[in-house]
């Protein structure tokens, strides 16, 4: 076990690609067993952090550790750690439900004992029971997000990465998209999702508000709210720190 | 046919090309690399055949003999003094093709106005490099063999004897008989082959797969707009690397260019526009890369390269190959470029050839445009 | 490790194997260029379309005809009268060679004097070219030595007691003797070739896409945030994909044998055995290529900007012996080469580990090589 302290620790975090500054001096710490959501529009830089956090991309200067692990230097350590669901749907279309969680189970080295019951648990979580045999590419957009989250939670990490899980999906397939992060952070996972949707935001224990690559507020949603006013809804916070951050020469 | 669409899709596909510099540089780097070997690496020609020679005589004739294979420039001598296990184990190791065996007695023999026989041992996995080995060794025993008679009949006062009928070969279009000459023309049919059909085949199939061809679907865009704005960008492509093998053929291999410029320029659009339209119609039939790929390099490059007439003859294949090759428009086109770069022949010859490539090209293009509008609708 | 390993090629063979398409590509493709490969590559010269250009049409012409015509490799198709007509069938095609006989040749000939023939050949394509002429002037030298003969039989009799008899004189005559392959037929030679060809191209393709593949639908991300490694991933990749080349070899060997009647006189064994160190070879050039390129695309252009110097290089129609020094050199770092000898050798020649081994040696030593560098090339990273 890696040394107690925080889930996610960013320092100054920054990717260039050649001139575009992606992400821009970050600095952040997610606790363990939080809820941390990356609020944002798209291109702010929010999938790059995940990507960096999950040692597919290297930074360019800046730290950050994930469940005690240097991203750059032990990329492979954080990969034992972590459950990610990229933005792009990204299972075997031609593939079975049972085949994808089988495949998956096998790449993270479930041990052999355990499979079964975590396959079960995968299956009933995601509420994909009946479509066991099914072939992926005809689930529905809802039920193959369940899916992709089933295959990231197989080894069952301490931390999850979830980049805009619930793009594309109804409201209804969201609410329950939810339900299940919740039902995961109570075991003690400690969830890192990014979102473009306001009412999302609400959801999470804390928030990163990103734009142009950094960071412009932080905090709690109920925090954010009170700092604008009374009866402030998350995108008037959202707007009036976008406002600022324009003001303040980003 | 709206011009304003068509710019649209062929401006993107251009994009598509410069933009993806490795695909490019690949595109015109194979003709480049293709030409190079075959006019610098590759030839049939067959000279320094290595050759194990065992003597068992030792006798100033036998010896006289083996002196005429080390003089001769077809003949390379890997071992003078070899044996039965020597020959056997060159020739397994591919170290020599042929041996020559002379018996102990050759001396006596032919002093004694008999004939005396020399064995040749030939390898003969290659059968092409074998029988020329073949003819070029018995033509050089033959040649000594009328020596000695001559010298004989001479000795008896028989006056000298001429050869009866002398032959003169003349070989037409191609006299110094250069594999280049043939080959170089032959292969513009291949490379224009390989970016219509392999580069081509993977540009609608790969829109299926990202999905930007929903996208498409939902734009007034017609399939014949699409169709030929895809074209006409490959086009363009195939059309260079057609100037760059006739540059570098002409100008560095010093191929002859006998016949038209004009008639081969149209004759290469005709068969190009052939070639991306089953292109386009393959990728539209598969719709993934990886099938779209493998069906064009089944149906048309490989054919290009085996059954056009290209390297091996059509006239010696089984019928039924024949038939076959009569569907591949690469033979007709292969007809026509060496019509017009090595017999310098027009129209006037060639009208038929170009006749099938127009109507292939024809055929072609109402097939793949029947197919994007079944697949649009 | 073996655990992930066994993950991925089941997964390979589940994705390759339940589409019907990629399951006919398996076979349908090898198969269908095994067949028309096998007939159609051939440089054996067997049937010359022959003009007749006869100016003398006297005794001696007619009688040089019959040899012509008796010859199994010509075919007396047309005929022409004049220079203009010999020009215009060559110029068609109609004709790939010519036999033309100046005014005079019967009179020559039975005055004695150098009689005159001339062969036009075409030379467009210069292998055919040079073993028409050698054919023809064959003909040609047939009928010489009759005459010749004749003519010696007037000249050199001696009168003995018993009556006229012919004077020995001496004589060296060539004996052939073919080994391998007695009836020189070329489709022994390609055939063989044929399957190296095949292999390489099947197994390159399919591993030239895999990864790349999946870059492009998004998975590959999903696979490297697991903990699998390179090399767990590039051998989960490589053993569905030998499996399916060794089929495809078995198959088409079937084929060679059935259908073309190519003599396997080595151990079938062997074969198999090398088979599987090529393979390593191309399976890890293709998921090299796959692992440097960004799209399906770029992939294909590589495997195939492989493919051709290699099938080229290969010795496959043009013998390596007959390339300049230096390029010889390049072809021994051509897996391609070294099966070629193995493959010929094994079917031709029926020569075994004794004499293959270094062929053998080189394919193990690359193939480790290359697929090593595949692993190492790979990185689980996106940048």
């Amino acid at each position: 076990m890696p040394p107690d302290g925080n889930a996610v620790e960013i320092r100054n975090l920054v990717k260039r690609f050649g001139e575009f500054v992606a992400v821009d001096h970050v600095t952040l710490d997610v606790g363990r067993g939080e809820i941390f959501g990356f609020l944002g529009p798209n291109g702010a830089g929010k999938s790059t952090t995940i990507r960096i956090l999950c040692g597919l991309l290297a930074p360019t200067s800046g730290s950050a550790q994930v469940h005690g692990y240097d991203v750059a230097a032990q990329s492979e350590q954080v990969k034992q750690s972590i459950g990610y669901m990229s933005q792009k749907f990204s299972l075997y279309d031609d593939l079975t439900v049972e085949e994808n969680l089988d495949f998956f189970s096998g790449i993270y080295g479930v041990p052999h004992e355990l499979r079964a019951e975590r396959k079960a648990f995968a299956l009933r979580m995601a509420g994909l029971e009946d479509e066991r045999a099914s072939m992926t590419r005809l689930l529905a957009g809802g039920w193959k997000q369940r899916l992709a989250l089933g295959c990231a939670i197989l080894h069952q990490p301490p931390i999850l990465f979830l980049d805009e899980p619930t793009s594309g999906v109804d409201p209804m397939a969201r609410r329950q998209f939810w339900d299940l992060i919740y039902a995961m952070a109570e075991q003690g996972t400690t969830v890192f999702v990014s979102t473009h949707y306001m009412e999302e935001a609400e959801y999470c224990h804390r928030l990163a508000l990103m734009y142009k690559g950094r960071t412009i507020a932080l905090g709690a949603p109920s925090e954010l709210k009170a700092e604008h006013g009374d009866g402030a809804t998350m995108n008037d916070v959202f707007i009036a720190s976008i406002e600022r951050a324009e003001e303040e020469g980003l | 046919m709206n011009w304003r669409r068509f710019r649209a899709i062929f401006h993107k596909e251009a994009l598509h090309i410069v933009r993806d510099w490795r695909s490019l540089m690949m595109a015109l780097a194979v003709p480049m690399l293709m030409l190079i070997l075959f006019g610098y690496a590759l030839t049939r020609y067959v000279d320094r055949i290595p050759t194990v020679i065992y003597d068992q005589d030792g006798s100033p004739q036998s010896r006289e003999l083996v002196e005429r294979f080390r003089g001769s420039r077809y003949f390379s001598i890997v071992e003078r003094q070899g044996d039965y296990r020597e020959i056997i184990q060159r020739i397994n190791h591919s170290k020599a093709i042929l041996g020559v065996v002379i018996d102990k007695d050759f001396a006596k023999t032919v002093s004694s106005n008999s004939v005396a026989r020399v064995q040749l041992l030939i390898d003969g996995s290659d059968s092409n490099t074998a029988s020329i080995a073949a003819g070029y060794a018995e033509a050089l025993i033959m040649a000594y063999s009328a020596e000695l008679r001559e010298q004989q009949i001479v000795r008896r006062g028989a006056g000298k004897m001429e050869t009866p009928i002398d032959v003169r070969l003349r070989v037409l279009y191609n006299n110094e008989l250069k594999s280049k000459n043939f080959i170089v023309p032959g292969l513009i049919a291949v490379i224009l082959m390989i970016i219509a059909a392999l580069l081509t085949s993977l540009t609608i199939a790969r829109e299926w797969e990202n999905g930007t061809m929903e996208q498409l679907l939902s734009t007034p865009v017609r399939p014949n707009e699409l169709l030929l704005g895809k074209l006409a960008a490959y086009f363009l492509l195939g059309m260079a690397d057609m100037a760059i093998a006739l540059a570098l053929g002409v100008g560095v291999f010093h191929v002859p260019l006998r016949g038209s410029l004009l008639l081969l320029t149209f004759a290469s659009a005709l068969y190009l526009f052939g070639a991306l339209c089953w292109g386009i119609f393959l990728s539209a039939v598969t719709r993934t890369q990886l099938l779209a790929y493998q069906a064009s390099l089944v149906s048309s490059f490989l054919p290009a390269f085996i059954l056009s007439g290209f390297i091996f003859s059509i006239s010696d294949m089984p019928l039924i190959i024949q038939q076959v090759t009569r569907i591949v428009p690469a033979r007709y086109f292969v007809a026509v470029l060496k019509g017009i770069f090595l017999k310098g022949v027009g129209v006037s010859v060639l009208w038929m050839d170009l006749l099938f490539l127009f109507v292939y090209a024809a055929i072609v293009f109402m097939l793949a445009s029947r197919k994007m509008r079944q697949k649009m609708a | 490790m073996w655990e992930r390993i066994l993950q991925i090629v089941r997964k390979e063979f589940r994705q390759t194997l339940r589409e019907p398409r990629l399951r006919t590509m398996l076979i349908m493709p090898p198969l269908i260029q095994t067949i028309i490969f096998g007939f159609a590559v051939n440089l054996d010269v067997e049937h010359v379309k022959l003009g007749w250009m006869d100016l003398d049409r006297g005794v001696e012409s007619v009688e040089l005809r019959r040899h012509f015509q008796g010859s199994p490799t010509f075919t007396i198709t047309h005929e022409a009268g004049s220079e203009a007509e010999a020009q215009a069938l060559l110029d068609r095609g109609d004709v790939q060679a010519i036999v033309r006989i100046a005014p005079g040749f019967s009179r020559d000939i039975g005055s004695g004097k150098q009689a005159q023939a001339q062969v036009l050949l075409d030379g467009t394509n210069s292998n055919t070219a040079a073993i028409m002429g050698n054919y023809a002037t064959a003909v040609i030298a047939t009928r010489n030595r009759e005459l010749l003969g004749e003519r010696q039989r007037e000249k050199l009799v001696d009168r003995t007691a018993a009556g006229p008899i012919l004077l020995k004189i001496p004589g060296v005559e060539p004996e052939r003797r073919v080994w391998f392959n007695p009836d020189l037929k070329s489709r022994n030679y390609f055939v063989p070739g044929i399957i190296v060809n095949i292999i390489t191209l099947v197994t390159l393709m399919l591993t030239a896409l895999s990864i790349v593949r999946e870059k492009e639908i998004g998975t590959m991300e999903q696979i490297m945030v697991t903990p699998i490694r390179p090399m767990e991933l590039i051998l989960g990749k490589t053993i569905p994909f030998a499996i399916m080349g060794m089929f495809d070899l078995l198959l088409i060997t079937g084929v060679a044998l059935a259908v073309f009647h190519v003599p396997l006189r080595g151990s079938f064994a062997l074969l198999v055995f090398a088979g599987a160190l090529f393979l390593l070879s191309t399976l890890g050039a293709g998921l090299f290529m796959s692992t440097i390129s960004e799209t399906q695309q770029q992939a294909m252009m590589a495997s195939f900007f492989f493919f051709q110097p290699t099938f080229m290089l290969s010795g496959f129609s043009f013998p390596i012996a007959n390339m300049p020094t230096l390029v010889q050199w390049v072809t021994y770092l051509n897996p391609l080469r070294y099966f070629m000898d193995i493959v010929r050798g094994v079917f031709l020649k029926g020569v075994g580990i004794e004499v293959l081994w270094p062929q053998l040696l080189a394919l193990a030593v690359m193939g480790t090589i290359i697929l090593l560098s595949s692993a190492l090339r790979f990185h689980k990273r996106l940048d």
